[in-house]
């Protein structure tokens, strides 16, 4: 096993390989790898399609054998997300996380799958949930009507201050320049 | 007059007795009525027993000291022999043969009958019940199973008859497994020596270790079956040698684990050794053949363990320079061991010990190097001079500093440098991996251990020879899932999690948002629009509520809030959320909402002739009135006054809202309504509180309540069990006591003196090891141990991996070093020689180079401790000359090599 540090690093490297052979992006604040950004896309399949939404990812000191935080910071309707907060209930990325995972995993499989299979079983927005269980049509009217209103990538763009100042944010147009690169990296 | 009072005698121990005045003792003990508990215990050299008789039926109430393990119902079948299903949410921790009761379980209500059943077939999650159920009825729903704890009954043999017969010994280290049977005889040789010839073996005595040797020889002859094939001279040897001395670090171990037996036989809680118990620890000896001159005594305090280990050893311990990181119960355990041992008592030697902590009341049951008037002193300062009269001679310096990335200053590379090596008595995981990256940076052992109730651990971290702390770590504690705390919570620990964060939100983060906002209105608001978003409208609204609707002049007005807040917790909320989810719900796929593990909740009706719902009340307002400065007198700690006072609020009828939404205050309706822009709330909500402010009187501030779990008298506790027990009543969870609450939300991990005492001992026997220094990995020992069941597992430690790419080879232990001031082109370059990519390079939690950033090729002919200043902003103090990265690198074939941390000089 790598010492955590390291994997922090390999982590947010092959994050980073991933996220730029896909449409969004990643962005560093000052660097740091402690805490970042991520814009994740609503999986086609669901309603939630055509939403965009800003993730914020917390690495904790005890990473990865702790799990990384994971919110929504733009609003979103479902009924594993508190609508205050942006917290997450999901089992994987609290309770059953394991060191072998990573954030891979997160992007690619276990949010798509939350968006696409939201459990009203266990809720943590009660009225999504309650919703979703006897109006799926109303519910997902919902969704979108929140993507609408909420998710639109001029919603995330909208930055703080101080994260847009950051002068290591990754532009559209680097990722253009970065494509004859890419095909030379080997797949990690 | 003085008359004697009866006394009963429930145990006795002998700890320097000739087998014959023993065995006298004991049989009177055993015979007594009632018997009296008979506990010998001995301890020669490195060598160590202990024998336990307890009487003829000796009953065990708890044989683990474990909590009943409960797992929640899913489905149970009709049918011989039964199988139960339980959720899949948290395994089960039974085991065949334990014996569970069921309760609630609905449809086959026969179960119900609180009669133990015995469990077979245990699984992750289901079991069988030894039960035929087919003409019971048919399962529907619900169910808890929980496990009985059986009282057990131990037969125990007398010292005479366990002597020749001792059955299973308790084996405590798994690579010496005949060493049991071999010290059974040599503490029945020695005690032999001592009746012929009237004295101990002399250390170095060659004739005295021989005639030992020929008794063992003679009882092992005339043992029949149990006569042992080898009876290992050499080691006989050793244990003549060391007959006549008591070593510190042997008796700190077996007094803890004596002490413990005692606790038991008083108690009847925890599973006495049984019955012969034998250690040894022949590896802590000197690597090197000692001369018998160097045993001979000096006439000095350390003349005992110079028989044992020499002078030579003991010249080494006085001039080590040993860092002791925290002065807790570990750490005071520590400092009289070193003290003793002299550690660090010579004119080289030093002892540094820090801890940033002061003295509490809940210390002095084990760290007990404390006095009651030490109350509010430094830990590590009063430690110290408690150690230094133990040993004038020690050489100790106390500091107050925490360990770890701030005090860098004080703990400098050269302080590292200049150490022999670490202990550790941290209580913490965090500090303990920030001593071990030190200790590996700078090629220090390091001394680990840790206590959780009767349990302990130590480990042996020794550069390049054995894996480092952090190499293996334990999975972090489970959290509940944040859905189950919110809603829907099944046990008592999601209630308590759900009331402290309640509590912190009521009387600490609120008023000091308040607080916030009335110091800096103008940067406050503003803060609030910028953000815009539904956390902020969120503090918005309590910080309004808490200026005008809510706000509290009189004690009354406190006391109306605590009672609203009751019907707003426990049932107004529970009522939207079956107004939401009703008992009959159903989710998608038809299957029953509420089913296990979550608990349909019910509301309470408030009443003031109810003891923990006035309770609940007292507390509230009490701290309510605290926030606003609102003095509490007396009379209001009387229920019969409170009583009163709640009986003429007046409470509105819960009214559901209409749609489907858990939270039923204002705030949550409007949130709801998913077309209202946060943004204009928060205006809205700032236009009020800016009326609101211009109607205080001139600076007023609430007083934010930070919480303080040790002081019993604060009504912290009081309300946190309130809430969590009020809510347990909810969902029918069986409540607790507030001491068990305590418990529970202070993260309290008992700490006691047996488990303490041995683990610090066990830790000695391994500094003369590590002081002695050249002992191989095979002759470390790490340890875990549990004194209530009881249970000695030591192991060899873990050699450090080693890693190999080409012709380099390397462990954790290794660094890399480059001078000459690099530039990050000549850094990645270096790499390239060495057949190896490096594709990112950070300092700290900084990244300074990654391939995939396009950016960061605009630094490649920058020098890399340029970027260190300017990218991850630290300054590098004139005495530093070099600074470490950790490099991630891939070979040719895209292969990740874990590769060492890589130092660069810069001056």
């Amino acid at each position: 096993m790598s010492s955590p540090s390291k994997r922090r690093e390999m982590d947010l490297m092959k994050l980073s390989i991933l996220l730029m052979m896909s449409d969004y992006k990643v962005e560093l604040i000052n660097d740091g790898m402690q805490e970042f950004y991520v814009h994740f896309n609503g999986p086609i399949e669901s309603p939630y399609h055509g939403g965009v939404w800003r993730i914020r990812v917390e690495l904790p000191d005890a990473y990865p054998y702790k799990s990384p935080s994971i919110g929504f910071v733009n609003k979103i309707y479902h009924p594993n997300v508190d609508e205050m907060s942006g917290s997450v209930c999901l089992d994987v990325i609290n309770q059953t996380w394991s060191p072998m995972f990573d954030l891979v995993n997160v992007f690619e499989v276990f949010l798509p799958q939350l968006l696409l299979y939201p459990n009203p079983s266990d809720p943590l927005n009660g009225e999504a949930a309650a919703l979703m269980m006897s109006d799926k049509p109303a519910y997902e009217q919902r969704v979108k009507e929140y993507c609408e209103k909420y998710a639109k990538p001029e919603d995330i763009g909208a930055a703080p201050e101080e994260e847009k100042s950051s002068d290591e944010e990754m532009s559209e147009d680097e990722y253009e320049s970065l494509d004859d690169e890419m095909a030379g990296q080997a797949d990690p | 007059m003085f008359t004697f009072l009866p006394l009963v005698m429930q145990a006795v121990v002998f700890t320097d007795v000739t087998f014959e005045k023993a065995i006298e003792f004991n049989d009177y003990c055993h015979d007594h009525k009632p018997p009296i508990s008979f506990i010998k215990a001995e301890v020669r050299g490195l060598f160590g027993s202990i024998f336990c008789d307890f009487g003829p039926e000796f009953t065990v109430f708890d044989v683990d000291g474990e909590e009943p393990r409960t797992g929640i119902i899913a489905s149970i079948s009709n049918d011989n022999p039964a199988l139960v299903s339980c959720v899949d949410d948290e395994r089960l921790e039974f085991q065949d043969g334990d014996l569970v009761a069921l309760s609630e379980v609905k449809g086959m209500t026969e179960l119900n009958d609180g009669k133990p059943r015995k469990i077979k077939n245990a699984r992750a999650y289901s079991f069988t019940l030894e039960e035929d159920t087919s003409d019971f009825g048919i399962y529907e729903k619900g169910g808890i199973v929980t496990q009985i704890k059986e009282p057990k009954v131990l037969n125990f043999k007398t010292l005479r008859e366990a002597i020749k017969d001792p059955g299973d010994f308790l084996l405590s280290d798994f690579s010496k497994f005949d060493r049991p049977p071999l010290l059974h005889l040599a503490f029945q040789a020695l005690d032999k020596f001592v009746s012929e010839m009237g004295r101990l073996p002399v250390a170095g005595s060659e004739v005295d270790a021989q005639k030992l040797v020929s008794l063992a020889s003679l009882i092992n002859e005339n043992s029949g079956d149990d006569r042992l094939e080898d009876i290992n001279p050499k080691l006989l040897r050793h244990f003549a040698f060391g007959a006549r001395a008591v070593l510190n670090p042997m008796a700190a171990m077996f007094g803890g684990i004596v002490g413990q037996e005692v606790v038991k036989a008083c108690s009847g809680k925890f599973h006495p050794l049984f019955q012969f118990f034998y250690f040894d620890s022949v590896e802590s000896l000197p690597t090197a053949n000692l001369d018998p001159s160097e045993f001979m005594p000096l006439n000095s305090r350390y003349d005992a363990q110079i028989s044992v280990f020499g002078s030579k050893l003991q010249k080494k311990l006085e001039d080590a320079n040993l860092f002791v990181v925290g002065s807790g119960a570990l750490g005071c355990e520590f400092l009289k061991n070193l003290a003793l041992m002299g550690v660090s008592c010579g004119k080289q030697g030093k002892l540094t010990i820090t801890d940033d902590d002061v003295i509490e009341k809940s210390n002095l049951s084990r760290q007990f190097l404390f006095r009651d008037w030490n109350i509010g002193q430094a830990k590590s300062t009063v430690a110290a001079s408690a150690a230094a009269l133990i040993n004038p001679h020690l050489r100790i310096e106390a500091l107050q500093n925490r360990v770890g990335s701030q005090t860098e200053n004080v703990f400098d590379d050269t302080f590292w440098e200049n150490l022999t090596a670490v202990v550790n008595a941290l209580d913490n995981v965090n500090a303990r991996l920030y001593v071990d990256q030190r200790c590996l940076y700078f090629q220090k052992p390091l001394l680990e251990s840790g206590t959780l109730g009767a349990k302990c651990n130590t480990q042996m971290v020794i550069p390049h020879l054995t894996e480092n702390y952090g190499a293996s770590r334990d999975p972090p504690e489970k959290q509940a899932p944040m859905c189950t705390v919110h809603s829907f919570p099944h046990n008592i620990d999601h209630c308590l999690t759900w009331a402290r964060s309640e509590f912190e939100g009521l009387v600490e983060k609120t008023p000091a948002e308040v607080n916030a906002y009335l110091s800096n209105p103008v940067e406050y608001t503003n803060a609030m629009n910028k953000a815009g978003d539904a956390q902020s409208r969120d503090t918005l609204e309590h910080v309004l509520e808490c200026l005008k609707k809510e706000k509290c002049e009189t004690l009354q007005d406190c006391i109306t809030w605590a009672r609203l807040k009751f019907e707003d917790y426990f049932s107004d909320r529970v009522k939207q959320l079956i107004y939401t989810f009703p008992e009959d719900a159903s989710t998608s796929t038809g299957a029953p909402f509420w089913s296990a593990p979550k608990r349909f909740p019910h509301p309470l009706q408030f009443s003031s002739t109810d003891p923990s719902h006035l309770h609940f009340v007292m507390a509230a307002s009490i701290l309510r009135a605290e926030t606003f400065g609102i003095p509490v007198p007396d009379r209001v700690r009387n229920p019969k006054v409170i009583a009163e006072a709640v009986d003429k609020v007046i409470v509105p009828d819960f009214q559901p809202k209409e749609g489907v939404k858990i939270e039923t205050d204002e705030k949550a309706t409007n949130l709801s309504n998913a077309s209202v822009d946060d943004a204009v709330i928060i205006s809205e909500l700032i236009r009020k509180l800016e009326l609101c402010r211009e109607n205080l009187p001139a600076g007023f501030r609430m007083k934010p309540i930070q919480f303080e779990k040790d002081d019993d008298t604060n009504y912290h506790m009081d309300l946190i069990a309130g809430l969590a027990n009020m809510r347990a009543r909810n969902y029918s969870i069986p409540e607790v006591d507030k001491l068990k609450a305590k418990f529970i939300a202070g993260r309290i991990i008992p700490a006691i003196a047996t488990s303490t005492a041995m683990a610090t001992g066990l830790v000695c026997l391994e500094l003369y090891k590590v002081l002695d220094g050249g002992h191989k990995v095979e002759d470390y020992r790490n340890t875990f141990a549990n004194l209530a069941l009881p249970l000695f597992s030591m192991a060899e430690p873990v050699p450090c991996k080693v890693i190999k790419h080409q012709d380099l080879s390397w462990t954790v232990w290794d660094r890399w070093t480059l001078k000459n001031n690099p530039t990050l082109r000549e850094l990645l370059q270096w790499f390239t020689g060495k057949g190896l990519s490096a594709y990112s390079i950070s300092f700290g939690s900084c990244l300074l180079y990654n391939s995939m950033f396009p950016r960061h090729r605009e630094r490649m002919d920058r020098k890399v401790v340029d970027l260190v200043r300017e990218v991850a902003k630290v300054a590098l103090p004139a005495y530093r000359r070099h600074f470490d990265v950790v490099v991630a690198c891939d070979d040719d074939e895209g292969n990740d090599v874990d590769i060492p941390t890589v130092s660069i000089y810069f001056r």
